[in-house]
Formats: structure tokens, sequence, C-alpha cells
């Protein structure tokens, strides 16, 4: 309904106004505070890009545009009319069209039914059968992203870029006012890449805004004109043009500028305990790859440091025998280990906790004692009974130790908080007996200061009893504040080493691609 | 994982809080008591606690199954399995001999699906649904498709109708299967791994479990407890019949439900399914006593079980009122 009227704001009078004007975003799922303050603000007929760390509140915001889920707080208006989008179907009527990571097409449909897919869903229930886009129509869409291909070709027998070009092609149809691309290269090669900017910079000339979601920044470099950064929840960097800002503005900004680091006393490095030889993350880990050879200490904690999809979290389950690698040979004080077996890792003496707590770390409807001793349920069994009091003897010291809040070692995991779930997964790990190696992955996501300090406590405590450590970590100062070393990690690969000390911005840099300090 | 946070606090297993079904099954017995005629005579109880221990048995198994977050839809066909390979056993085998067959049969329809759901990682929905044809299908090629009787004796009999102390044979073995499930669940390794695996089998993997072992054994426990109900089944029709039991993975899963275990897995109590199991049993038991038609009687039942269900799942539901949404963790910052 209001779309008439949009048309024409936009062509009497481009850019006095914002093709999309979002404030004061608030958005939170349940006592987790996704997005603060964010802000979003796009000028007709230009690419802006929109960066962030994981958890930073990227995809909480896309969603929130393109109406997906609704904002708690917080206004948005398209072409100066405020708007509130009920589901992704009013967005796409508006002209917000939404390209995803994943493809949305319909694999089996042909590439007509494809673009005729919006009007489908339009129609009303069962009586009208929906008419296909007609044929002429189809192709003029087509011919606008440059794309030649039979109509009646199911979409599966297409490339992922000419796939992506049918997704676009088909919100133009649909009067596209804003293309949303959500990391659209992930899966293109160079050419369907070109291709594709090709295409965006064709729509801009045309007048529509572009938001541009992606973590590659050559690619940003090459195709945006505005930026718009968000950390923990807020803009940061809000709306300026890309021009103005460095690579290492931006990645400080992704990643935040707080105290430096270097406070805490690490123990004294022993002798080697974990030895990882020419390690190669498979093809499944999405990353061609060189050989890594790591090896870390006793009593030494090692940081593995990169960008999202750099590798870094994968490499470090590697080591902990969670996730099966292409090549390489792992060997804790002198014993092989098989890659991928957390069951022998375990028996060696190599705890692990995963990135995703809920997904890969907690049994949620459990108790949080239950939680802590499953990695060590053998300590307090004989002959396959659980002796009675074990498990609470061999648990509730460290329970304690780390400060379990609220001490109610009973009540499901689920019911914790974030910190004290963590605190849980790494109980799970301290209780091993003859703990040689650790490897903590996000040791304190979306974890409260005080957990976080304990925590980390618990981590240097660790080292002090001779455990190797290893910790990857997107927060910066996480790693330079706990680690001997920093092993950067890039394209899952290991791209050099730094010591302790090293600055933020050198850090920074290395992380970035850039080799200069 | 939100869905774990429900907004119904969960208890720890292994501690012995009354489940919620309690209450359930104490009504119902009240009810009973006051409005159908002979229900509390004690002949009419050891009568329905006698039909309802095949049930409890079969259930027990039941209960491991959906704890590991899997769910056993065999349990039927492999009971007629194996009535008809005990009846044709019988003749080379004697009673005994005869009855070990049966259960033998049974066991290895578990092993079967533990088998294809551990190793091959295939969906328990599916395996088990397959193995029941496959059992059924099997049953009935030996059977050449009719019920054959088993020749009459003392010895047949006494699973079904023998009594040990005064009590019937059927009855003890109901009870000793709660007790030993209760043990398995609540006090052996085993039982510990089964929790894990079905409340997050990927975490379960991470903590060094190894997740097949747990869920094969898991499987031919629950064909074990299939295999003791299959036996005093046999005995009581005293046949081989390729129909025998087609509703008993049905009931079986009925009463987990109705006892409050969640179908999501990493959950439940022996005494949760023991109050599911005492539920259905005083259903089937005061429908016939009320003499009411059977297909007054299928409708009774099923209305009984869907609001203990919802009496357990989601209380608020039953009372017209609106479902709040899931909680998420609570928030404890300190």
């Amino acid at each position: 309904m209001t779309r008439t009227a949009i048309t024409r704001q936009t062509r009497g009078d481009p850019g006095k106004i914002w093709t999309l004007e979002v404030s004061g975003i608030a958005k939170n799922y349940g006592a987790t505070c996704a997005l603060r303050n964010a802000s979003l603000r796009l000028r007709p007929g230009k690419v802006h890009a929109l960066l962030g760390e994981n958890g930073a509140g990227k995809s909480t915001l896309v969603k929130i545009v393109v109406g997906a889920i609704q904002p708690d707080r917080g206004r948005i208006a398209l072409n100066g009319v405020p708007t509130r989008f009920a589901g992704v179907r009013q967005a796409i009527a508006a002209g917000v069209i939404p390209i995803y990571q994943h493809l949305s097409l319909f694999p089996h449909l042909s590439v007509l039914e494809n673009l005729s897919a919006f009007a489908i869903a339009g129609a009303a229930g069962l009586r009208a059968r929906p008419a296909l886009v007609p044929r002429a129509t189809a192709r003029a869409w087509l011919d606008a992203v440059g794309l030649d291909c039979d109509l009646d070709l199911p979409v599966e027998r297409l490339s992922v870029g000419e796939r992506q070009l049918v997704e676009i092609a088909r919100g133009l149809g649909q009067r596209c006012t804003l293309l949303v691309l959500d990391e659209p290269t992930a899966a293109l090669t160079h050419d369907e890449t070109d291709r594709l900017f090709g295409v965006v910079r064709r729509l801009c000339a045309e007048g529509t805004a572009v938001l541009f979601i992606s973590h590659k920044f050559d690619e940003i470099e090459a195709l945006a004109d505005d930026v718009t950064v968000l950390r923990d929840g807020v803009a940061v960097i809000d709306a300026e043009p890309l021009a103005s800002l460095s690579r290492a503005e931006l990645v400080r900004a992704m990643l935040g500028d707080m105290v430096e680091s270097g406070e805490r006393a690490l123990p004294q490095p022993g002798a080697p305990m974990l030895i990882a030889t020419g390690l190669m993350l498979g093809p499944a880990a999405g990353i061609a790859t060189r050989p890594a050879d790591i090896t870390v200490r006793a009593g030494e904690i090692v940081g593995l440091a990169g960008l999202v999809g750099s590798g870094a979290l994968e490499l470090a389950a590697a080591l902990a025998g969670a996730r099966p690698v292409a090549a390489g040979t792992l060997a804790v004080r002198g014993e092989t280990l098989p890659a991928g077996d957390r069951a022998r890792a375990v028996a060696a003496g190599v705890g692990y906790v995963p990135a995703d707590r809920h997904a890969e770390g907690l049994f949620g409807p459990l108790a949080a004692l239950q939680n802590a001793s499953s990695s060590t349920v053998a300590l307090f069994s004989r002959g396959g009974l659980l002796r009675p009091g074990g498990e609470a003897a061999a648990l509730m010291p460290w329970l304690r130790r780390l400060n379990l809040h609220p001490f109610q070692p009973e009540r499901p995991a689920a019911g914790f908080s974030g910190g004290n779930q963590q605190k849980l997964l790494l109980s799970r790990n301290l209780a091993v007996p003859d703990l040689r190696v650790l490897v903590v992955l996000e040791p304190t996501r979306g974890v409260d200061i005080a957990a976080r300090e304990t925590i980390h406590d618990a981590l240097v405590e660790a080292a002090g009893r001779g455990v190797a450590v290893v910790i990857a970590s997107s927060d910066l100062d996480e790693v330079m504040a706990l680690s001997h070393r920093i092993l950067v990690v890039r394209h899952g690969s290991l791209d050099g080493e730094l010591p302790r000390g090293t600055g933020r911005a050198a850090l920074m840099d290395r992380l970035a691609g850039r080799r200069a300090a | 994982m939100m869905a774990l946070t429900g907004a119904r606090p969960r208890r720890f297993s292994g501690r012995l809080n009354p489940p919620a079904a309690v209450w359930v099954v104490l009504l119902l017995f009240c009810v009973f008591a006051l409005a159908v005629p002979r229900f509390a005579s004690a002949g009419n109880l050891e009568n329905l606690l006698r039909v309802g221990s095949i049930l409890g048995i079969a259930a027990c198994g039941q209960t491991i199954v959906l704890i590991l977050g899997g769910i056993e839809f065999s349990f039927g066909a492999s009971a007629a399995l194996a009535s008809v390979v005990t009846v044709l056993a019988l003749p080379s085998a004697g009673v005994a001999g005869g009855f070990a067959a049966g259960a033998a049969a049974v066991l290895l329809v578990g092993l079967v699906n533990g088998t294809l759901v551990a190793r091959f990682s295939l969906p328990p929905f599916l395996v088990t649904l397959g193995m029941l044809m496959v059992a059924g299908g099997g049953a009935a090629v030996l059977a050449g498709g009719l019920p054959i009787d088993a020749p009459p004796s003392d010895a047949f009999s006494w699973p079904a109708r023998g009594r040990v102390v005064g009590i019937p044979v059927p009855i003890l073995a109901a009870a000793a299967s709660f007790v030993l499930l209760h043990l398995l669940l609540a006090h052996t390794r085993a039982g510990r791994l089964w929790y894990l695996v079905g409340a997050n089998g990927t975490a379960a993997r991470l903590s060094g479990i190894t997740v097949w072992r747990s869920v094969l054994a898991g499987y031919l426990l629950a064909g074990a407890f299939c295999a003791l109900a299959a036996v005093i089944l046999t005995s009581r029709v005293a046949s081989g019949q390729p129909g025998l039991a087609p509703n008993l993975p049905f009931e079986t899963i009925a009463a987990c439900a109705v006892g409050g275990i969640p179908l999501a897995g990493g959950q439940g109590r022996a005494v949760q399914t023991l109050c599911g199991v005492l539920v259905i049993a005083m259903l089937n038991n005061a429908v016939v006593l009320l003499n009411l038609p059977v297909a007054y009687q299928q409708l009774m039942i099923a209305a009984v079980i869907l609001g203990a269900v919802m009496l357990q799942q989601a209380p608020r539901l039953l009372l017209l009122l609106p479902v709040r949404p899931a909680r998420q963790s609570e928030e404890d910052r300190s």
C-alpha cells in the first residue's frame, strides 16, 4: 500500500531522504541482550557495509531490517516513512529484498517458478491458482542481472552464482528499494563474485540501496560506500563514509579498544606436552589449509587468534581431538592420539570446552553436578555402579572453587547464567584426573565480568599445575592477557607467531593480513 | 535449547521426588473405586495388576529408549514373533528351551534396532518402525499366517498363571523389572550415560563418552525387558500368534508420556513409568468392568491419556489458559 508513495518519494527527492533509517534499536532474547542501541542509515544508490564480529548483533539487526523478527525498541523508517514489518512478506512487499548466504530458492522448481515465488506466496488461500510471471517479464528480470538461462531449467542445475542472480532477479520484480546481501560471496568463485558486484553496481546506479554484510575486507573496500560497525549490540561506527576509515580502524572498532594486556603473571613453561604435527583441517571446514605444526609445553598458555572464519576455532578443536582432520598427528607426552576421537583424548588427559555452549557443551535438563561430571563418570563408578557420594566428592570442590552461583548443584544446567554454565564446562575438564592438555574455545563469550575473571584465573591456575593450555578466542584482550604466545590463524593455516606483550595494533594488523607492524 | 528451559522445574533424576503423575494415579483410583462396582475388590486389583504387568515390563524397556532420545515401535511385533518362535520350538526344545528361543528372537530384534541406530545413525523412529514390520512379517511367515496352539502344560502356563508365595508370577516379574530399571537409571554408570547421551549426544561425545556403545546397550536392554514381557504374554495366550499385542509399543509410549517423561530425551525415572502404567492398567480394567462398548472404551482411554499428558506437560493448556512462552536461562549475575 505504501509502495507507490515510496517510489514517488524516491524518484522525487533522491539523496535527501535515507532509503532506510533505523535508530535506537534494542532486542533482548531472554536475559541475553543482542542489540542495545543499533542504528543503520542507508543512502539511496549506495552500498552500505555492515561489519561486526560474531555475537556483535549483526544478524539480529539484519533480521529486524528484513522483518523476520521484531525489535523491542527503536524505530525503522523506509524512505522517510515510519514502518514496522509484521513479517518477511510485508518487508518484501515494501521492496526490502533479502539475499541470503543460504539460498532461499526452491531447487527442484524451474527458474520461472522460482521467479514467481513471491506472487505465489502472496496468493490468497486455496481458491486462486497463482499465475506464473509472464515469460517475457521473467526474461526482462534475468536480463537486468545479466543472466541468460533457460526459464524451464530446474534451479538445482544452475551454479551457486547463477542461483544468487536468480534471487536478485526475483527481487527486482518486486521493485527493489533495498537489497540486503548477507555474505553473498561465501560460496562464489572469483568470477561469479565480479559478476555479482557488477549487478549490484548497476542496481545502485538506478537508485537501489544495498546493505552488504561480509567478513572480507577486500570485497568491502571494492564495493561499499558507507560503513556501520556493530560491537556488543551498539553501532560504534555509524554510517560513515568508508573512504575516511583505514582497515585497522575498522578492525579496532569491531574488536573493541579496551585495557591493554599483560597484568596477569603467567607460570614458567616446562617440557613439551602437546605436539601436533602436520595438522590440516579437512575440506569439511570449508578452508584450504597448509599443515600446521604446534607444540604446547606444560604450564604454557598458547592463544590462537584469527578473525571470524579464519579457522582458529577449528584448529583448536582439532588439537583436542574434537574434530576430524585431513592429515596430521597429535601426541600428548609421547602418546599418539587418533584425530577426532574424544574418548581416547579424554583418557589421555585432554580437556575441551567447545565454543557453542548450548549445542555442544551443556546437558540442559540435567543437574549442574551431572553436567560437571560427564567426563569423569568412570572416576566415581566401580564395577559399573555409581559410588554413592563419589560424584559430589569429585566435583563439589571444583564447583566451589569456581564459585558456581547460585550454588545449587542439583539445579538443571539450563537454568544458570552463561558465565555459570561456562564454569560447569570448565569444572568438567578440570576434574579430569591427570589433566595434561586443556583446549578452551571462546572461554568467556557472553559471560559477565566477574565470571570472566574467575574463568581466567582458573585457566592460569591450570597452567600453573603443569597443564598445557590452548585458548582460541575472538576476544583479543583475552588472548593477549592470557597467552604466553599468540599463533595467528588466517585461511585455516598458521600465519606466524607473536610473543607476549605484542601491542594490540600489531596484532590487529596481523589478523587483518598485513605484515608490517 | 530454549525448549529445555521450560517453565516447569525439572527434577534431578534419581531422587525420590514423587512425580506429578502420582496424583493422577490416586485421583483415578478414588474415582474408579467409588464409581465402578467391584473395582476396589482384592480379586479385581490382583487381576488388574496381572494384566498390567506385561505393559509394565515392556514400558521399562521403552523408558530406557526414550531417555536415550529414541523411540521403540517394534515391541508388539517382536512379542508376536517370540510367541510363534516359542511354540514352534516347543516340540524339540521343551518348555524352557522354547521360551529361551522366543526371548532370543526379541533380543535379536533389539540388537538390530540398536546397531542400526547406534552405528549407522539412522533415525530410531524409522528403524523401529521397519523392524516392527520385519518382526511381524517374520512371525506371519513362520506361523504360516494362522495362530498355532501350544500343547497345554503346567510348566508352559507357569509364567502367566503361576504363583510364588501366593503372588502371581507376572506381578512379581513386573515389580522386579521396575526395581531393576530404577537401579539401572539411578545407580549405574550405564544409566548415567543414557541420560547424558539422550540430553545432548554431541556434548556426550565431546565429554569422551563412546556414544554408540551406550545407545546399543540401551536398545539391547530394552529388548531384554520386552523379551520378559513376551514370555509372560506367550504363556498367557498359550499359542503362537502373528498378530499378538499390536498396541503394545503405543501403550508403552503412552504410559511413559502419562508418567511425564518427555519424548525429547535425557529425562525420565522408573517411578514415572510405573505411574503411567498404573493409570493405563486401571483404565483398561475399569472400562471392562463398566461393560462399555469397545468403541467407547477406546475413546475413554484416549481422553484420559491425553488429559494426563496435558496435565504433565502443559498444565496451563488443560485449564485453557494461554501458554507462556518458554523462559530463557535465568539471570544470576553476581
